[in-house]
């Protein structure tokens, strides 16, 4: 049995607004990259993203998105991906910008690569923190960063601790 | 993917009066990923007497730069000219144009660009991307410009704000790739607001669909802009190795001094002897 080989794009979507990025939903991505992919590369695109294509992962908190295709097309898919230019959810158009991270063969290297980007995340916000209090809540998120047999996905929900200004 | 070799660079960062705006699209390329932008002034030749717009200081927008992501150092803020051209004599190289780290031009005859690859003093050569080409790309003036060390830049904002000039944009770079071979290119922004940024690695990628191959992409974002800030840095040097910088103190001083304040390796200092 020939094993179907995957690409898995780690992305992160950038808004304006933090308060929008709440009602990201994987609907609205999915059906985002589909319209972005068919104007960029037309009929050929779409057929692309019939044979496997799904958004497997939304962090509405800090806007990071997994998105799976096939090996052999994942470039048609990433070069659409910088042409959109706004998300709809429910009738609200929030503009944004989405930008890839990381492009993995497994879900398990995403993942490691995520936990070490967040890291990297949280030293770049001490800076900016204005209590003590704050500064040790991010001090305390950065320790727990870790990677667990399961329960992988809580875990770096839980230690996305973001400071809202 | 957060790579910590390669140095991206954005070097078209659309001026505009708001200091807002300005510093958020600063703030996003540091956190994208880029460790130099150039702040660009379009300078309209329609006005009977063109007036140079003076840079800002950099330190008039920010008191601290921000740091660049997967980086310890701040990002670099550099100050562009670009003159729109019609005609050969509104292009002059005052000193005006000497306030500016780089200097480019926007040719819209056929002349004009062949006059600017050859002869002009500029670092960046425009290509048109929101209407078609006016003139045809022909080898000897694209050559002859590689060679000298100029180079073509392809903005790509406006392939994202609309589908018609995203058709230019393509076909206009695809006629530029079929001459120069991929080389001596420059992909860049024109931003004029923070959501229009992309990353580094989407951009190497968009450089794949404009006609570049997967090298020449990824070096149009990072070692082709690199040397276009070195070819700018000796513009305003004698032969590349002296350089005259005002001293603050009153002291009465010779006028020609040693590089001061700004190391240059030994190493550049030979490759910058034209």
């Amino acid at each position: 049995m020939v094993r179907f080989k995957s690409r898995y794009l780690l992305c992160e979507v950038c808004v304006e607004d933090r308060s929008s990025l709440l009602l990201l939903e994987e609907r609205s991505i999915y059906q985002a990259v589909k319209a972005a992919v068919a104007r960029a590369h037309g009929d050929y695109g779409s057929a692309l993203l019939i044979l496997s294509f799904a958004v497997k992962y939304v962090n509405a908190h800090t806007g990071v998105i997994l998105i799976r295709c096939r090996k052999s097309h994942y470039r048609i898919l990433w070069s659409a991906l910088p042409f959109i230019s706004c998300l709809e959810n429910r009738g609200q158009k929030v503009p944004c910008s989405i930008n890839c991270l990381h492009v993995g063969g497994t879900i398990r290297t995403c993942q490691k690569f995520l936990v070490k980007y967040s890291t990297q995340q949280l030293h770049r916000m001490l800076p900016h923190c204005n209590t003590e209090a704050e500064r040790g809540e991010v001090r305390r998120a950065v320790l727990s960063c870790s990677l667990e047999k399961e329960q992988d996905v809580e875990e770096e929900e839980a230690e996305e601790e973001w400071d809202d200004e | 993917m957060v790579c910590r070799m390669a140095t991206f660079m954005d070097l078209n960062i659309n001026f505009t009066k708001d200091k807002k705006t300005l510093q958020n699209i600063i703030e996003t390329a540091a956190h994208l990923g880029y460790s130099t932008v150039a702040i660009n002034y379009t300078l309209e030749s329609q006005q009977k007497k063109p007036e140079i717009p003076k840079p800002t200081s950099i330190s008039d927008l920010f008191d601290k730069l921000p740091v660049v992501q997967g980086r310890s150092r701040p990002i670099r803020v550099l100050n562009r000219l670009t003159v729109v051209a019609t005609d050969p004599s509104h292009f002059r190289p005052t000193t005006e144009y000497k306030a500016f780290d780089l200097v480019a031009v926007l040719p819209k005859t056929e002349k004009l660009f062949h006059a600017a690859c050859m002869t002009f003093e500029v670092d960046i050569i425009c290509v048109t991307v929101t209407e078609k080409q006016p003139f045809h790309f022909k080898r000897a003036p694209v050559n002859g410009a590689i060679d000298r060390g100029v180079f073509f830049e392809i903005v790509y904002t406006p392939a994202i704000r609309d589908s018609t000039m995203r058709r230019y944009t393509i076909g206009n770079s695809l006629g530029l790739m079929e001459t120069c071979k991929g080389k001596g290119v420059i992909l860049s922004s024109g931003a004029e607001r923070p959501l229009e940024l992309r990353g580094p690695y989407d951009i190497a990628n968009l450089g794949i669909v404009f006609g570049l191959s997967e090298g020449d992409a990824k070096a149009a974002v990072s070692t082709n802009c690199r040397s276009v800030v070195i070819n700018g840095e000796t513009r305003t040097t004698a032969f590349g190795i002296i350089r005259t910088m005002k001293k603050p103190q009153p002291a009465p001083t010779s006028s020609e001094e040693k590089e001061d304040g700004r190391e240059i390796p030994a190493s550049k200092r030979v490759k910058m002897e034209h």
